[in-house]
């Protein structure tokens, strides 16, 4: 398993269109990818599924882990941060 | 006739037309549990339900990308509800071990959903919540074969009245013919409020029971600027209210023409546009980019609204909030207004028999010095954040702007002492509205840094009328030439002083009183949001020449009746 914690840059969160680009991210890859508030570390929510990202609520300044298991899992985790350290194009 | 006053008006406006009752597809679906050798059956239907469900869905958002309209994106979110991954395994889970049927594993998967988000402290995510229920329905729906329904079609001005409408209810919505909307459910932030505010189609939601009271066809009245709907309106109603609509469209029309441009007038001479304030909420404070500063902060509204005297801290937060927001256009704050018709709970008033010609404003915050005080040093913290114009009500002499003076240096020298940080360069300005002041502006204007000019009450002194009196509201006459000719005294004692001047009562925003005004040399009028367009349009349509001839003919006509009919025909042929 391959696991990054990154803080979420961009005005709007883990909302509507970034949070679709992410779910679309994620979906490229074959491993299983999960993410978490780190101070939920509980509920964890399936990267792919775009209402399981939503009902996490990650605004702004939100801190997440992203983990995920398989064959492409650093691949798939490294994409992930870098897309939400590029702020989804909204900084 | 039947009226009925309930409900949120969420998007304003008046619609008239027959009610077209849409009663969408509500699924009812029990519990349904299915043989072990159907399950193979059950897990195939699901897979059709939901080619089905994409097929619907793609063709409403092609119709709208055609049209370039945003709103495509609300079905581009859908199309990724139905094929999200999380969704299409908890199905597939129910139908495989548990043994429920497609439409039942659909109901209990998505209402899991539906829950799991409507409890996501957050407005936006629970918006998302109408979508998920709309693809939920749409399954089901077909599942039921029931084929689809939406408003593309109508073929009268109808009143479209629903228990709730769904992003599909709407996307394909016949604009030209539905008049207004009304729903039983729903509130400000609701899906059909945002729809109806982005099509501007007036709408009141909330109404309950609304689809008992209401039949089919039947003529109907909504008024969503006041909040009443009309069932069964007679014709002369109808007639009113049509009048209604047209003034409403056609302000609108000069809202969009107008509220963006820069007012100047036809030669190029700035005017500068002001607003008028109370609590600076955001609402308010959203009208920055349209105008030039605010040219009337109410402060006393932050005292009415409590039931305690607001402390230093509380007023600091919110001074701040405005001058924040305004940067580096000027603020003007009215310190305390109250006596006259305002009182406060907390503050003991004796009753006066001469309330307007007593102990308010200044002279009741004279008396309560610790009051006034707390509210200067809350302005003045509040001063390093913008441009704050610090103005005083109901100054009548020269002893009241000394004793303003000393009072302010007291302050400033509180401050200092406690190291606490303001802006010195605050301006220090008084309100014009005591007869009296003007007749001595050419001293005023030496001691103060800027006036403005409270219409109102300079109206009411001026013309000895109490404005709360109805037996002698006839005797309360703004447009009167007397009213213009002090007015003009001063600006012209202030314009020789270099000093700026402006007008912050009702005739500020007034098209009858602020072409005069200008025409006399004001250069600076405030007023409430609702004008600013008006005025901006009457601004940009004329020249100062214009104005000032229209100024000078009105300063000389002899009764109020006179100038109205003056102003208004030398308005109206130039269009």
């Amino acid at each position: 398993m391959y696991k990054k914690t990154v803080q979420i840059k961009n005005q709007s969160g883990l909302h509507a269109r970034p949070g679709s680009d992410f779910v679309a991210l994620a979906t490229k890859f074959k491993s299983t990818i999960k993410i978490n508030k780190v101070d939920q570390p509980n509920r964890v929510a399936n990267a792919k599924s775009i209402i399981f990202v939503l009902s996490l609520g990650i605004k702004k300044d939100t801190v997440i882990d992203i983990s995920a298991e398989g064959e492409d899992e650093v691949e798939a985790v490294n994409q992930l941060v870098a897309l939400i350290e590029n702020g989804f194009g909204e900084l | 006739m039947k009226s009925i006053k309930k409900g949120n008006a969420v998007s304003k406006g008046i619609g008239i037309g027959r009610a077209y009752i849409y009663k969408q597809y509500i699924p009812n679906i029990e519990e349904e549990i299915v043989d072990a050798s159907l399950v193979e059956s059950e897990l195939e239907k699901y897979i059709n339900t939901k080619e089905q469900a994409r097929i619907e869905i793609t063709k409403i958002q092609s119709f709208l990308e055609e049209k370039n309209d945003e709103k495509s994106k609300i079905f581009g979110a859908h199309l990724e509800i139905l094929s999200d991954v999380a969704v299409i395994e908890e199905v597939n889970n129910l139908i495989t071990d548990m043994h429920y049927s497609h439409r039942y594993a659909i109901k209990n998967v998505y209402d899991m959903f539906i829950d799991m988000l409507s409890q996501v402290d957050d407005l936006l995510i629970k918006e998302r919540v109408a979508d998920l229920k709309d693809v939920r329905n749409r399954l089901l729906r077909i599942s039921d074969g029931v084929p689809e329904l939406n408003l593309s079609l109508l073929d009268q001005p109808s009143i479209v009245i629903a228990q709730d409408l769904y992003p599909s209810d709407t996307a394909t919505l016949d604009r030209k013919n539905v008049q207004a909307i009304i729903t039983e459910v729903g509130g400000m932030t609701s899906h059909t409020a945002i729809i109806a505010k982005s099509y501007e189609i007036p709408a009141i939601l909330g109404v309950e029971h609304l689809l008992e009271e209401v039949k089919q066809n039947e003529w109907m009245i909504v008024d969503a600027i006041k909040g009443n709907i009309i069932i069964n309106p007679d014709t002369e109603t109808i007639e009113a209210y049509k009048n209604k609509q047209k003034e409403y469209l056609f302000k609108q029309e000069i809202i969009k023409k107008y509220i963006d441009v820069k007012p100047l007038t036809k030669n190029g001479t700035k005017i500068e546009v002001s607003l008028n304030i109370g609590s600076a909420s955001q609402e308010e404070l959203d009208n920055e980019p349209y105008v030039d500063g605010v040219g009337l902060f109410r402060s006393e509204f932050l005292y009415m609204e409590n039931t305690q005297m607001p402390t230093e801290d509380e007023q600091y937060v919110v001074y701040k909030k405005a001058l924040e927001k305004f940067k580096q256009k000027p603020v003007i704050l009215r310190t305390l207004d109250i006596g006259g018709d305002k009182e406060l709970s907390y503050l003991e008033m004796p009753k006066e028999d001469n309330p307007f010609l007593g102990n308010r404003a200044i002279r009741l915050c004279f008396d309560h010095l610790e009051m006034f005080k707390t509210q200067l040093r809350a302005a003045l913290r509040a001063s390093v954040f913008g441009n704050l114009w610090l103005m005083f009500p109901m100054v009548g002499s020269m002893d009241d702007i000394y004793k303003l003076k000393s009072i302010l240096e007291e302050v400033k020298t509180e401050l200092n002492e406690k190291k606490i940080e303001f802006n010195p360069n605050f301006k220090f300005g008084i309100m014009i509205e005591i007869p009296s002041i003007i007749m001595v502006a050419d001293h005023a204007a030496q001691e103060v840094d800027f006036a403005s000019i409270g219409t109102n009450d300079l109206c009411q002194y001026l013309t000895a009328v109490d404005r709360m009196n109805p037996m002698v509201a006839k005797y309360y006459q703004s447009y009167a030439p007397s009213m213009f000719r002090v007015i003009k005294m001063a600006v012209e004692a202030f314009d020789k002083a270099g000093k700026p001047i402006s007008v912050c009562g009702e005739s500020g925003g007034d098209l009858i009183a602020a072409p005069i005004l200008i025409g006399l040399g004001m250069r600076k009028l405030s007023m409430n949001k609702s004008s600013v367009a008006g005025i901006k349009r009457m601004i940009t349509t004329h020249t100062i020449k214009e104005l000032e001839d229209i100024a000078t003919h009105a300063l000389n006509l002899k009764t109020e009746a006179e100038v109205v009919a003056y102003v208004q025909s030398e308005l109206h042929s130039e269009e």
